[in-house]
């Protein structure tokens, strides 16, 4: 009995106890908010990263001259006879170089000379099929089936926003900037309706023919300081089907708005077009260069309907024969995923030294107090306690230590964490210095996740800490010659 | 313990007793014999004083009498049972039930109020369900205790905020908290001044022959041995004369 009781006295009278508990507070509440954001950090990426890849990716490495290479629907009818497939939609991906229309060549040459401007002004060109007029006439057809007395199909319509998250990023650009003064996100941009991208933009006045339309990344277009209606020009390379030489070909683009998917790398070198016009730029060199798919449920049984995708298409002659011909989005972007999943686990390493340094104080505290409460260690012991009675009594202040500390670092960490966004504004704003500059990173707020799991073992470990490294004053306590300190005053 | 006859019976069993017990300390190089062969009985009911100058090994004689220090040779027999083959635990136990201890320093715990150092020895010999469950009955008892040696007010004071006889008042009622059957006592005057040690002494032989306690009483006063009923002198670490 008088162990709780004594070891709780002990810490309420002597206040130097309650530094261990807040040491304890202090790397709870840190690894966990810590840990959330990263938790966070990593999801949201996979998110962004995601959405904007779709969740597999086929590249045909087909021979030239193989009829599937100049048809996307083999491929199609394949992937979409698949149960796991929810979706798969034709893609074409060729490189370019912006320039803008007017000033012709300039800006182009000074990209090559600049190596940092070059790296922007090089665009990723991604053909892509929209058929939401047909998607929007299906209602209409299918009544007329039904009318006519046959059973309707289902809609067999499946395009890019079926397969991909573009249309989220399109409506995403019609978003208006963040609330405060640090954080103001330029002027939004977005297309006319999300749903007809390349329709001309309203208010475009063209002088001649009228010039096909683009869909930029945000801070591409941004960056260019480029209007909606802006006319641009892009400059690619073909092989020459005959002689198989590259020949450069130009064409000029009129800009319908923008698109912001939230992973920088797209937002700032993407560009979408109709499948059909890019591929006519190429010269008809290929009409698609990929079939993004989206599956049911990538997490469950991505891996699985990878491998039998591949299977499949290599069985019935649609595919190169090369193993990397059907991928993942995470193996697109394995460096970063792994870099950030790195980054999490050293953080983790990193902030239990601070429970390590809290462990020490409980240490030292302790070590003190043993010194400091010898006579009362020998009274106990006339009274009829027992060494292990001493040891326990001087372990139960670690443990309150450990367990009020933790629990208390574990509601502040949660608040922390939940609250993570508002509080980095807060300080942002009063500091006039920009914590975390959101314009870096794929999102506009900081995210955190916290994973349930992940606190108990952070409490739990805390606990332990606290209890490990009380063990060897609370030994020396209970080895302790009490006589010694009961003899002389 | 309640059924054991307490009373003054020199020709029976004695209840605590020392043979031939010899303490030697080592100091560096030399050892040190402080006690060189010392018997001694303490008979039910009895009350000794223990005299001799400073440095004749009472206080060592009475803390390996009291089972906190093991003698380096010779034994103790609580009960006619040697102690020193018991275990750790058996012996804390003891301690707990069977042995009052009181202090020349008194010796409270300084973090505790007056009635939680009196309630201590419960404390520690009882699990927390037994405790709980005694809790009040406990309390009262702590409360009669500490009243019946005038500390009825003053029962919530720190030790920092007694004055000294004060203190020794509540280090007795600790002590007998327990209603141990043995009460050993080192020097519990010492440090008080004579008015306030009168007192004090009053208040402990009306417990001894109100209880009936076996008592062992260290001094070098010799008034004070004098109101004992017999007087074990030392000198050099031995007995030297036991005069009734």
């Amino acid at each position: 009995m008088f162990r709780s009781f004594l070891s709780l006295r002990y810490l309420l009278r002597r206040r130097t106890n309650l530094i261990g508990m807040v040491g304890v507070f202090v790397a709870v509440a840190a690894l966990i908010m810590i840990l959330s954001i990263m938790t966070g950090f990593l999801r949201q990426t996979r998110d962004v990263l995601r959405g904007s890849l779709s969740d597999i990716v086929i590249l045909p490495a087909l021979p030239p001259g193989h009829p599937s290479r100049g048809d996307p629907r083999p491929i199609l009818a394949a992937v979409r006879a698949h149960p796991g497939a929810r979706a798969a939609t034709a893609q074409l991906v060729w490189g370019g170089i912006l320039t803008q229309s007017g000033s012709r060549m300039d800006p182009t040459a000074d990209c090559l000379a600049d190596p940092l401007r070059g790296s922007l002004l090089a665009v990723r060109l991604v053909g892509i099929d929209v058929r939401s007029a047909e998607r929007l006439a299906w209602p209409g057809v299918a009544a007329a089936i039904l009318a006519a007395g046959g059973a309707p199909p289902p809609p067999a319509v499946q395009d890019e926003f079926d397969a991909t998250a573009l249309l989220a990023a399109l409506l995403r650009a019609e978003e208006s900037g963040e609330d405060s003064v640090l954080h103001a996100r330029p002027r939004p941009v977005p297309v006319a309706n999300a749903l007809f991208p390349f329709a001309s933009p309203p208010g475009y006045r063209p002088s001649g023919r009228p010039l096909p339309a683009v869909v930029l990344g945000e801070q591409l277009f941004h960056y260019l300081g480029l209007s909606r209606n802006a006319e641009i020009e892009i400059v690619t390379a073909v092989p020459d089907p005959a002689t198989g030489e590259w020949v450069p070909n130009n064409r000029r683009f009129v800009v319908a708005g923008t698109f912001r998917t939230r992973d920088n790398e797209i937002d700032l070198s993407g560009m979408y077009l109709d499948r059909g016009e890019l591929a006519d730029f190429l010269g008809g060199y290929r009409p698609y260069t990929q079939v993004v798919v989206r599956l049911d449920d990538y997490e469950a049984d991505g891996e699985r309907v990878e491998q039998e995708l591949l299977a499949n298409l290599t069985d019935r002659g649609l595919l190169g024969g090369r193993q990397d011909e059907v991928r993942t989005w995470e193996q697109f972007r394995a460096n970063l995923l792994a870099a950030i999943e790195n980054e999490r686990v050293l953080m983790g390493i990193m902030l239990s030294l601070v429970l390590v340094v809290a462990g020490f104080s409980i240490f030292a505290i302790l070590s003190m107090m043993v010194i400091e409460k010898r006579r009362d260690i020998g009274i106990l012991c006339a009274l009829g306690a027992t060494p292990a009675g001493v040891m326990q009594t001087f372990l139960m202040i670690a443990f309150w230590d450990g367990l009020v500390g933790s629990i208390l670092g574990a509601g502040a960490g949660i608040w922390l964490a939940v609250k993570i966004d508002p509080i980095e504004r807060w300080l942002s704003d009063t500091l006039g210095y920009q914590i975390f500059d959101r314009s870096v990173y794929v999102f506009d707020h900081i995210p955190s996740v916290i994973d349930p799991l992940a606190v108990l073992a952070i409490v739990a470990g805390a606990f332990l800490c606290s209890l490990l490294f009380a063990a060897v004053p609370a030994w020396r306590a209970a080895r302790l010659e009490p006589l010694e300190a009961l003899r002389y005053e | 313990m309640s059924s054991r006859p307490r009373t003054a019976d020199p020709g029976g069993r004695p209840i605590l007793a020392a043979r031939d017990v010899r303490k030697a300390f080592a100091m560096g190089e030399r050892t040190l014999e402080i006690l060189h062969g010392v018997d001694l009985d303490l008979f039910p009911g009895e009350l000794v004083a223990l005299v001799g100058a400073s440095g004749a090994g009472k206080s060592t004689l009475l803390h390996i009498l009291g089972l906190l220090d093991r003698p380096s040779a010779g034994t103790v027999l609580l009960d006619g049972a040697d102690v020193w083959n018991h275990s750790t635990v058996r012996r804390a136990a003891l301690r707990n039930r069977e042995i009052g201890f009181v202090f020349q320093f008194y010796h409270l715990l300084p973090e505790l109020s007056a009635l939680e150092n009196v309630l201590l020895p419960a404390m520690i010999g009882e699990s927390r369900l037994v405790f709980r469950s005694r809790r009040r009955v406990h309390r009262t008892r702590a409360r009669e205790l500490l009243g019946r040696f005038g500390m009825g007010d003053r029962l919530h004071h720190r030790p920092s905020q007694l004055s000294g006889g004060e203190r020794q008042r509540v280090a007795m009622a600790r002590a007998l908290f327990n209603d141990p059957a043995i009460l050993l006592a080192d020097e519990p005057t010492g440090n008080l001044d004579r008015a306030t040690g009168e007192k004090v002494l009053d208040l402990l032989f009306e417990e001894q022959r109100h209880r009936r306690l076996s008592m062992i009483l260290v001094t070098h006063d010799e008034r004070i041995a004098r109101r004992c009923g017999r007087s074990i002198v030392m000198e050099d670490g031995q007995v030297q004369a036991a005069a009734r």
